[in-house]
């Protein structure tokens, strides 16, 4: 079907709403902070399907309602994958790309907004825009792909996304190991991912099966895993530092009151400086963002938290959020306002 | 014209310019092919070649910051002794500058595998057209909030004027091969590369170059490339050392079953040198064909090379002009190069005609105008070709977001009237014009 | 090239085809040492090419800016090796010069025209003013604005005497120049040790063979130096090779066929040959090692003119531990009269070089070029020509 008509409802909703709310599978929902509006929000979804891949250029077009699960099949299909990793694969594609979550593999992956070449969003305004292109390379104008991941539904509501494919690698293998992380990251040559909890560091190593075999002779006590697992619970967050304070800042989180060393509360993403943490108790996650902010970092809520006394929610961004008066607050909320002008998208998303 | 020697007195320039209601373009080294830091309306030059210190590398994170006006080159020579390097690495390195760029979101032959400057490129700090200086991106993975540096990067100093760049760097690999394969026909050659990607081979850059352009290079370097080669793919592979082993005897293989006459393989670090010498100094090399040269730039699926190739050749046959290829063609990323002498009546003419075709060919592809120069003033009026009047609405509405004043750079990059001629929060779509 | 030529020259009278050559791309610019530490694009080779182009065509007067732009290039050519289109920037820059040099202020003609005519081309005159330049040393009375920059004479170097004939029929000439043989004899000592060492028998020019006439080029003085470049051919008849030990000399010589336009002249200059570069056809010299770290500093006239820095390596190896600069082999300032002309730009381009030399950790550096040896030295750096570091290697005792 024709993009223009794909996307007709949603241009309508849009025009016709006082408040939007983007929706896929609301995997992500409670990532941030939650729309807050005085008026009636209207919850817009998104069309599923893979419109074109193209197998030998390693690009797939899809409508942003598709769930990651379904890509990935495809994908699967001819060896090649899109390194989208989000907890739960009925997530869709635009909502992992709206709250910008780049995967555990980020180290050898890249961050999320690197994947994505072109996209196709209806503005606050009501209009379909294109931005960027189908090429893996491309300064034709501004970056729209990149402004849009992690724009949290606040700029435009996705509706379909181009995206560069990765060939599958020969061969890919997770490890447990003793060797710390730090050591790790200096002597792996291009390791996919150097994950760490209290316990123990998990290595993924991915390419010629040659090369993963030299990575593979250097982890000591090693154990083979299926995989990493993110820390789980009630509440939980994203914490992000500049990669030399991962020592410090994980040794911090492990004296946080009621947390014990074996409950794999955090893991740390070496040579990124991604630390998932989940906690049983809301109070713990506030003592994490202290303790990110303290090593300048800062956390974002992906899930839980809890009012504090005075009733406010729990805030999404924290300390770190820059608000009106600074520089970089004053350019948002002119962005904001410059593809919503009217405030109706995701309002109170963000800030 | 002014030469800051840092980021106050680049704020100070920016708020004088602010002042008198003048336009003002920062430039580096100005090797940029787009116009992009070509003053217009008589504006304020910032030239940022006296800011070119190095003022940290940090070996632990993979980081380094610099000054604007650090040359490229440079960056990846001073970290070379933590055995790191700059991944991006345009023609021009020894000589542009990271301010510039970051401006133009520059490529190379290795960034193939690696991404152009936006994904090596951690944080800017930037005096915005106002004359605030802000910090944009940083240290950490993620900034809460929209990625303005990934809008920054790219945005040809349209948004503000950069005065430190925080970038990442790469470990040198281990294992370094260097393949040169050589073909009797460019479809020989393009489908070869088609090949190469579609088997799920991410080479560290895959190079083509023409007959003509292998020539005037071999004139110029004599690296031994061959005269005779209608084609040939200058391809290097990086990793640990069984790895590229792996993929080299893989390319051998894809390269003779689409018709590669010979494939060479560098011996020793010097030859590598040579043959990179000879494709870094290609756009240099045709001033011994021809005095002026145009140089384009564009994009197309990588499964269109074949077919935009023979377009192209034969839109320099119906013009009469010399063309040759060179280019970055594992991105498909096209370099269609006209040689010519403008002292000859009617040639510009011709030339032009010649580029516009082009483009309009690549965008047929289903390519796009700039894959790493940049738009500037050179293509500036062809983005209506690209996108259309309600996609280029909105770019201007995120020019506009930075710089209300319009002073920062104006007439660069998105063609005049792009804004739609109407102010920011109201509604400037009629009914009914997205459909 | 084809397409429609141009016939007629402009207000400089450059060569149409030589400007035209350079297409804008910059990849001169890191190697301009008055670039790098200025950053300013008129004091890079791109900036002065247009500079020139606009002159020349009339779009713009030749005004004190364009004079300036002009004087402040070293003329190193460290941009013509790196271009990649070919563009004779040398050449442009001469005939630049060339066109200037009568617009020069009366008093500075008149002390050039002394200088260049009535000291260089007359090798007595430089060494009795040398040895007034020495007294006017140890008395104060030079301009603090020169003193840095000139060498500080020593009246032992001054007193040496180079015991090789002169004239006749020799294995080789050796060219020994005017500053070098005037100031700098000890090289000259070597240099005919070292070549006795591998047999051959070296005599100095005959009458004439003075003065190269390299400054002259540089200045603009081209009539001066085609003159000069006369006297020199005719100072060293027959095919012998012409040893120089001097690079900025070697260029200049080199240069004789395309300076006089003459056969005669361009068979001259076949013969003319780097020391270095003759030693290193030659077999192997007797050498002890273990002779130190030695940085080689590749005068400009011989890497980018010349195009010839290989033979310095090959006979130094055996003898020395040798180590190279990681700044592309950029010019150190010297650049003939520059550093005397432009005392302010050629210390900052020296200050670029000598923390380049700094970081390769050796204590010795190795010029072959007398111009550069002097700067450097000024800086504090010992500075030794090669057939100096050869001749202390010799198996042989020193006579």
């Amino acid at each position: 079907m024709d993009l223009t008509a794909t996307a007709a409802p949603i241009v309508d909703a849009v025009r016709a709403a006082a408040a939007v709310e983007p929706v896929g599978a609301r995997t992500h929902a409670e990532v941030g902070n939650q729309v807050r509006s005085e008026h009636a929000t209207t919850a817009v979804g998104v069309p599923a399907g893979i419109v074109r891949h193209d197998v030998a250029d390693l690009t797939v077009t899809v409508l942003a309602g598709t769930p990651v699960a379904v890509l990935d099949a495809a994908l699967a299909e001819h060896r090649q994958r899109v390194p989208l990793q989000p907890r739960d694969s009925t997530a869709t594609i635009g909502g992992v790309l709206a709250t910008g979550l780049s995967g555990p593999t980020r180290l050898g992956d890249g961050p999320l907004r690197d994947h994505l070449l072109e996209v196709r969003f209806v503005t606050g305004y009501g209009a379909l825009v294109r931005g960027g292109g189908p090429t893996v390379k491309n300064v034709t104008g501004y970056d729209l792909p990149r402004l849009l991941v992690g724009s949290m539904g606040t700029l435009g509501v996705l509706v379909q996304v181009t995206l560069r494919c990765r060939p599958e690698p020969g061969v890919t293998e997770w490890w447990s190991t003793a060797s710390p992380p730090g050591e790790l990251f200096e002597c792996l040559f291009r390791p996919a991912a150097i994950l760490a909890d209290s316990r123990q560091t998990l290595v993924c190593l991915a390419g010629d099966a040659a090369d993963v075999a030299v990575g593979r002779a250097v982890l000591r006590d090693r154990i083979a895993v299926d995989g990493a697992c993110l820390p789980d619970g009630p509440h939980r967050g994203r914490i992000s530092v500049p990669p030399n304070e991962l020592g410090a800042l994980t040794a911090a989180l492990d004296r946080i009151d009621g947390v014990d060393r074996d409950d794999g509360t955090w893991l740390a993403e070496w040579g990124v400086g991604t630390v998932h943490v989940a906690y049983a108790d809301a109070q713990q996650l506030a003592a994490a963002r202290g303790i990110a902010e303290r090593h300048g970092g800062w956390l974002l809520r992906e899930a839980g938290g809890e009012a504090d006394p005075s009733g406010a929610p729990f805030d999404g961004f924290g300390a770190a959020w820059s608000g009106s008066g600074t520089a970089n607050g004053e350019l948002h909320t002119r962005i904001k306002r410059a593809f919503d002008p009217d405030g109706k998208l995701a309002p109170g998303r963000f800030g | 014209m002014c030469f800051p020697r840092d980021a106050r007195e680049v704020q100070a320039a920016v708020r004088a310019a602010q002042h008198h209601g003048v336009p003002f373009v920062a430039r580096g080294s100005g090797t940029g092919l787009a116009g992009g830091a070509t003053p217009l309306d008589d504006a304020l030059v910032i030239v940022m070649s006296q800011m070119d210190r190095i003022l940290e590398i940090d070996p632990r994170s993979r980081t380094a910051w610099v000054e604007p006006g650090v040359l490229n080159l440079d960056l990846s020579r001073a970290a070379a002794p933590h055995g790191l390097h700059y991944a991006p690495d345009p023609s021009s390195q020894q000589a542009c500058s990271i301010g510039g760029n970051v401006g133009t979101n520059a490529g190379g032959p290795h960034c193939l595998a690696s991404g152009t400057t936006t994904a090596h490129v951690l944080a800017v700090d930037a005096v915005l057209a106002d004359g605030t200086a802000t910090r944009i991106g940083g240290a950490r993975p993620d900034e809460p909030g929209y990625d303005l540096r990934g809008v920054y990067v790219g945005s040809e100093g349209t948004l503000g004027v950069t005065t430190g760049v925080l970038v990442r760097l790469l470990p040198d690999p281990p294992a370094v091969r260097t393949l040169l394969l050589d073909f009797t026909s460019i479809d020989d050659a393009a489908t070869t590369v088609s090949g190469i990607i579609a088997e799920g081979i991410l080479p560290a850059a895959l190079e083509m170059m023409d007959a003509q352009i292998t020539r005037a290079v071999e004139d110029f370097v004599g690296a031994g490339y061959p005269r005779d080669a209608e084609a040939v793919l200058l391809v290097e592979l990086d990793g640990l050392p069984d790895g590229v082993t792996a993929q080299a005897l893989a390319i051998d293989e894809i390269g003779r079953t689409h018709g590669a006459r010979t494939v060479r393989v560098a011996r020793d670090e010097a030859e590598r040198e040579l043959l990179w010498k000879g494709r870094k100094s290609a756009f240099g090399a045709i001033a011994r064909i021809a005095p002026d040269y145009y140089l384009h730039d564009a994009v197309v699926p990588r499964t269109q090379l074949v077919g935009v190739l023979r377009r192209i050749y034969e839109i320099a046959a119906e013009q009469r002009l010399t063309m040759m290829n060179v280019f970055h063609a594992g991105d498909g990323n096209l370099h269609p190069l006209i040689v010519f002498d403008r002292r000859e009546p009617g040639t510009w003419e011709r030339v032009h005609h010649a580029g516009t075709e082009i483009l309009e060919a690549c965008i047929a592809a289903g390519g796009v105008l700039s894959g790493e120069h940049g738009i500037g003033v050179e293509k500036r009026d062809l983005m209506g070709r690209l996108f259309s009047p309600i996609d280029l609405d909105a770019q201007a509405r995120l020019v506009e977001a930075f710089d209300p004043s319009g002073l920062a750079n104006p007439r660069k990059v998105l063609p005049a009237g792009s804004r739609c001629g109407e102010l920011a929060g109201t509604r400037p779509v009629p009914e009914g014009t997205w459909i | 090239m084809n397409g429609l030529r141009m016939t007629t020259r402009g207000a400089l009278g450059l060569d149409p085809d030589e400007l035209v050559a350079c297409v804008s791309c910059g990849l001169c610019l890191p190697h301009c040492p008055t670039y790098r530490v200025t950053g300013l694009e008129l004091a890079s080779p791109r900036g002065r090419i247009a500079a020139m182009r606009v002159v020349d065509s009339g779009a713009a007067p030749l005004d004190a800016v364009f004079v300036r732009a002009m004087d402040e290039c070293v003329q190193c050519r460290g941009c013509e090796a790196a271009c990649p289109s070919g563009v004779p920037f040398g050449h442009l820059m001469e005939s630049t010069r060339a066109a200037i040099a009568p617009r020069r202020p009366r008093l500075r003609r008149f002390v050039e025209t002394l200088g260049y005519r009535g000291v260089l081309a007359h090798h007595r005159v430089l060494v009795a003013v040398s040895w007034l330049l020495l007294v006017a040393q140890r008395l104060r009375l030079v301009p603090r604005r020169y003193a840095a920059t000139l060498p500080r004479l020593d009246m032992r170097r001054l007193a040496l005497r180079l015991r090789v004939p002169a004239g006749g029929t020799p294995d080789v000439w050796l060219f020994t120049g005017c500053v070098m043989d005037a100031w700098m004899r000890e090289t000259h000592i070597a240099a005919a040790r070292v070549v006795r060492a591998t047999g051959a028998r070296p005599a100095v020019p005959g009458r004439g063979g003075d003065c190269c006439g390299a400054l002259h080029v540089h200045a603009g003085r081209t009539d001066d130096a085609r003159r000069l470049a006369r006297r020199v051919i005719a100072s060293m008849p027959g095919a012998a090779p012409v040893l120089v030990d001097s690079a900025g000399c070697g260029a200049a010589l080199r240069d004789y066929g395309h300076l006089l336009g003459t056969p005669e002249a361009a068979a001259f200059a076949a013969r003319v040959v780097d020391i270095s570069s003759w030693l290193a056809q030659q077999p192997p010299l007797p050498l002890r090692p273990g002779g130190g770290r030695v940085v080689v500093q590749d005068p400009c006239h011989l890497r980018h003119v010349q195009r010839d820095h290989a033979g310095v390596r090959t006979v130094l190896g055996p003898a020395y531990e040798l180590v190279e600069t990681d700044d592309d082999a950029l010019c150190c300032g010297a650049g003939g009269a520059y550093a005397a002309l432009q005392p302010a730009l050629a210390n900052d381009v020296r200050a670029r070089k000598v923390a380049a030399l700094a970081r390769t950790g050796a204590s010795v550096v190795c010029s072959a070029n007398p111009g550069c040896t002097i700067h450097l030295r000024a800086a504090g750096l010992e500075v030794r020509h090669p057939v100096e570091l050869l001749a202390d290697a010799l198996e042989e005792s020193p006579r």
